[in-house]
């Protein structure tokens, strides 16, 4: 998949479900094709990366996930200023020594999401290198405005386990370039919504600025039958 | 009854059995033939006044063990193939010839009168019979017992159905049908008497049926001037019928299993075959209800649905659950277990080889589950040493598994993991696992009294510590839903642990404590994510701590590599079967190889805990001990993903076409797969693979033709089909993920194979990555 963009056309509207039977104009297509966006969630063992991607997408949390093992993914559609993004996104195995195989991954993320669990402080001081980490792996054009967002997750257990304060996280967010930073509960679905409605703008922003500095510019022809193609929005 | 003089046989077909009890054991072979007496003879006759030309014909029944040396005669007649006037006439002693059939004990051979015959119920192979059966109505009113075709083990049938091929190229595609032996029974009767299936049941044909037998059974009055009697026009009444076409059809979907079954005896199947065509059949098949065709048929629609990740992801499940709920079907219907495994064989199409070796009876015999008894008969009862090989218990497990229930695990596990040594008498065990269990204590004690006096560096304390949260935040969410770790009925032990609000249960301790020992006992590795998964099914067997501390030990040896650092364990063996799905499955290499998905990352999981996500808890159990064998090779589990890849390459090959589609498709096979037919085919892909070595290193042993080298055939198909060659494919891959091997390999598509290094090794059943085994 690599740098490869993708774009599921998706007929949404019964009117256009119709037109299928004959080749529409292209015009409707591009007034409603959606972008594909990949998303990929990075952060320690543990830290609820699945239940996160879960409490999103299913609006379900289980107290039951195994421990990811390779990685899976999952996607979403989100409707940003009027605009169907669908979103792809990456779950990925916790452990350091996995992220080796998991280059293919990183490459062609249009947004990396930081995750730590607030009440463990080692999971916090490793966002730094899983931050490096993913610019090295991913190396995208231009590493300084890449869009990260930071989560910091489990804010439902006690106050007294807590082991990161909010302030700390904000000044760690604003040394990196003022990363969107957000504190959830997959548990509870606290904050999961906002938090992946700023991703998702990341995600579209990211897009936006590639495609300025011309990296596609060719034409593209959208076909039914051709089911992926470049991003016209 | 009548004199000495020979008579003389027209027409014969060998394997046609009576099946007097429902045991297959009780079957009798016999020959049914068609047989000419001297028109001289004076006939006991209660024939048919109106008929005095056919009393002269018999259709007869003998069993093979009745005749002696007529027997070779008997052979001859039955291979002197087709033609509609033996060139030569053979004469064999005459039967007693017999109206009625009243003796069922004593008197299976019998020869019935053409005039004599009222009617024959002929019932072709159905999905309640796997064979055709034919029953013979007297004018008396005696029906004579069942004879059932055995067409795959009689050689004249298979003879005229190679005929059949020859001719059409198809031999299954005329009006649905499929030839087997009681069409040929009734192409025989044609020539010598008028045969008209009867209109109130398609089953029966009237043989030289009168006016009043027409008129109540045969064809319907309007059909035909019925004044005019058919046997005065046979040339209309032949063609009425058109003989040609067999009239006892095969219900289709019959066809299909017999036609199966057909070309594995054949040798002439694909593994692709069966499956392709099943997966067109399912977009084509009018039974399918429109709107799910339409939906094949226009992706594009099923995209609505949300709940799916990609059209052609959901599509491609799709297919295969269809492709697989028909297989369920058929086997829950056709019902002996040899035919449940002749149907499993000939579905992957391409186990000739077993069944040539091994035949059926044995390879049932050897898929029988190894229980207890049988276990312990192999050891001597006073030394408790092993009586017969290694090899031969490897064998048994490899083939037959082990009693999940009857605790022959607990001790079989012990040795094929290691920690017993197989030559050990039970003296040597209980030595050894007494020192076993001391040792396990001691290193227990290890990182027990760190963890209370906490006299070490605060770096190895913290290092200590987060291995310990990583363990126990991957044992309470391992395996939870097995009774033995779902409870959390005591409290938690550590009152600073994230988990103490919930509560643990013993075995969740034991787990933790276990690990933490291994931990402490392979420094360098230390614990890594998946080892929960390996020792939970080791733990649940042995019920014991120290014991299946041991008993992980052994495994991890072997497994050590996965979990490596660097990785390179995984790489390798993603390499492996990288190298393997090339050698094996060009067509689908490529195909993978336009997806961007010749990493074989999606194997990632599957290989790291040996499918221990993909599978029921038994069926891992089962699985585990088998791969413990290394009966074949210590890396028969990527013959296991190669033959999951092959089970669904035409879905892959139809429909996923990026690597996220195909890593989508296969992370959701999980928990959806029956473990035994894929042991079956990765045991078939093992055998192929291993004579696709020997063959390429015999031509290796041959100077290289000076022409330019053969074109695989498929591959223009191939290429053409996907609008890239095979050149373009790798190029199109080097700029993408795939490993560094493959770029070169698809160039040189198109050059004699090589047998790499990765591949080699699969051939090895010792483990050539493991350090000395830990004693």
């Amino acid at each position: 998949m690599a740098s490869r963009k993708k774009v599921l056309l998706k007929v949404r509207s019964p009117h256009l479900l119709r037109a299928t039977d004959s080749k529409p104009p292209k015009r409707i297509f591009q007034l409603t094709q959606p972008c594909y966006k990949q998303v990929i969630i990075l952060g320690d063992s543990g830290v609820g990366k699945t239940s996160l991607m879960n409490q999103y997408v299913n609006k379900k949390f289980s107290g039951s996930y195994k421990a990811t093992i390779g990685a899976d993914f999952l996607t979403k559609e989100v409707l940003v200023d009027d605009r169907l993004v669908t979103m792809q996104i990456w779950d990925t195995a916790g452990q350091e020594r996995f992220q080796s195989l998991g280059v293919a991954f990183y490459r062609g993320a249009d947004c990396c999401v930081l995750v730590y669990d607030v009440n463990n402080s080692k999971s916090f001081e490793a966002l730094d290198s899983w931050r490096d980490e993913f610019l090295i792996q991913a190396s995208p054009r231009d590493p300084e405005s890449f869009p990260f967002v930071v989560i910091g997750n489990k804010i439902d257990v006690e106050e007294n386990k807590r082991m990161i304060s909010s302030k700390r996280a904000m000044t760690f967010c604003q040394s990196k370039g003022n990363i969107p930073y957000f504190e959830t509960s997959a548990k509870e679905a606290v904050n999961v919504e906002q938090a992946f409605e700023v991703i998702a703008r990341s995600a579209l922003a990211q897009e936006e600025a590639e495609e300025f500095s011309g990296e596609f510019s060719d034409p593209i022809n959208i076909h039914l039958d051709n089911d992926r193609d470049g991003c016209a929005c | 009854m009548i004199g000495r003089a020979l008579v003389e046989c027209l027409k014969l077909m060998n394997k046609v059995y009576v099946h007097p009890t429902s045991s297959s054991k009780d079957n009798i072979a016999g020959f049914i033939a068609l047989i000419q007496q001297k028109p001289t003879e004076s006939h006991a006759s209660s024939s048919h006044p109106n008929r005095p030309e056919t009393p002269s014909y018999l259709l007869a029944w003998v069993p093979e063990s009745s005749l002696g040396e007529a027997y070779d005669t008997y052979v001859k007649v039955d291979l002197a193939g087709d033609d509609s006037t033996p060139r030569q006439k053979y004469l064999v002693p005459p039967l007693p010839t017999t109206t009625t059939y009243k003796d069922p004990i004593g008197l299976y051979s019998f020869a019935v009168p053409l005039s004599e015959i009222y009617s024959l119920l002929v019932r072709p192979p159905s999905l309640g019979w796997w064979f055709g059966s034919l029953v013979i109505n007297t004018r008396a009113g005696d029906g004579f017992p069942a004879l059932f075709f055995h067409d795959d083990e009689c050689e004249s049938t298979i003879l005229q159905k190679k005929k059949k091929v020859k001719e059409s190229f198809d031999p299954f595609s005329t009006e649905g049908s499929l030839f087997w032996g009681g069409d040929e029974i009734l192409r025989w009767l044609r020539r010598y008497a008028e045969v008209q299936r009867s209109a109130v049941d398609r089953n029966v044909y009237l043989i030289n049926p009168s006016d009043e037998d027409q008129l109540s059974f045969g064809r319907p009055v309007s059909h035909g001037d019925r004044s005019i009697s058919a046997k005065a026009q046979p040339e209309a009444a032949a063609a009425s019928k058109q003989p040609e076409t067999p009239d006892a059809n095969m219900d289709p979907f019959m066809k299909t299993l017999k036609e199966t079954r057909w070309k594995v005896l054949e040798q002439l199947s694909k593994i692709t075959t069966f499956t392709r065509r099943t997966a067109n059949e399912i977009a084509d098949n009018p039974r399918i209800p429109p709107q799910v065709r339409r939906l094949m048929k226009n992706p594009e629609i099923q995209t609505l649905q949300d709940e799916f990740d990609s059209a052609r992801v959901y599509l491609a499940r799709w297919a295969m659950s269809v492709a697989e709920q028909s297989d369920k079907e058929r086997n829950a219907r056709i019902w002996t277990a040899q035919d449940m495994l002749e149907m499993e064989n000939s579905s992957v199409g391409d186990f000739e080889i077993l069944e040539l070796e091994t035949g059926n009876l044995g390879l049932q015999e050897r898929r029988r589950v190894l229980q207890l008894p049988e276990w312990e008969g192999f050891f001597d009862q006073t030394s408790g040493r092993l009586q017969i090989t290694v090899e031969e218990v490897k064998e048994r497990i490899f083939h037959g598994g082990l009693d999940p229930n009857d605790g022959v695990r607990k001790e079989a596990w012990l040795f094929l993991l290691e920690v017993y040594p197989w030559d050990s008498s039970r003296e040597d065990r209980q030595a050894l696992m007494n020192s076993k269990r001391d040792e396990y204590i001691r290193l227990k004690a290890g990182w027990w009294e760190r963890m209370v006096e906490g006299n070490s560096t605060s770096e190895q304390f913290d290092h200590w510590k987060e291995q310990k949260n990583r363990i126990e935040k991957d044992v309470h969410r391992t395996d939870r839903t097995i009774p033995l770790f779902a409870g959390e009925d005591i409290p938690h032990p550590d009152p600073d642990s994230p988990f103490a609000e919930t509560g643990t249960n013993v075995h969740l301790e034991q787990m933790k404590d276990m690990l933490l020992t291994y931990n402490e006992f392979n420094p360098d590795l230390g614990y890594v994510q998946g080892m929960s998964d390996l020792l939970a099914p080791i733990y649940a067997v042995m019920q014991d701590d120290a014991v299946a501390f041991w008993a992980f030990v052994g495994f991890m040896d072997r497994m050590e590599h996965n979990f490596l650092r660097d990785q390179s364990g995984m790489r390798g063996q993603l390499l492996a079967l990288d190298n393997l799905v090339q050698l094996m499955d060009p067509q689908l290499y490529l195909h993978l190889q336009s997806a961007d998905s010749t990493n074989f990352f999606f194997f990632f999981r599957m290989l790291l805990v040996w499918y221990k996500r993909e599978f029921d808890w038994s069926d891992v159990l089962r699985l585990w001990e088998t791969l413990w064998t290394d009966y074949y090779s210590s890396s028969f589990h990527l013959f296991i993903a190669l033959a999951i890849l092959e089970k669904h390459r035409d879905v892959i090959m139809d429909h996923l076409k990026h690597f996220d589609e195909v890593l989508k498709y296969i992370n959701e096979l999980s928990n959806t797969m029956d473990l035994v037919p894929i042991l079956t085919r990765a045991e078939s892909l093992f055998k192929r693979f291993e004579r696709s070595v020997q063959a390429i290193d015999k031509k290796d042993n041959f100077p290289a033709a000076p022409t330019a080298h053969q074109r695989r055939p498929g591959n223009s198909q191939d290429s053409s089909s996907k609008g890239k060659s095979p050149q373009q494919a790798a190029i199109g891959s080097s700029s993408g993920i795939s490993g560094p091997s493959t770029l070169q390999n698809a160039v040189n598509a198109d050059k004699p194979k090589v047998i790499s290094p990765e591949l080699r090794e699969l051939l090895r059943k010792d483990i050539p990555w493991r350090r000395q085994p830990s004693s």
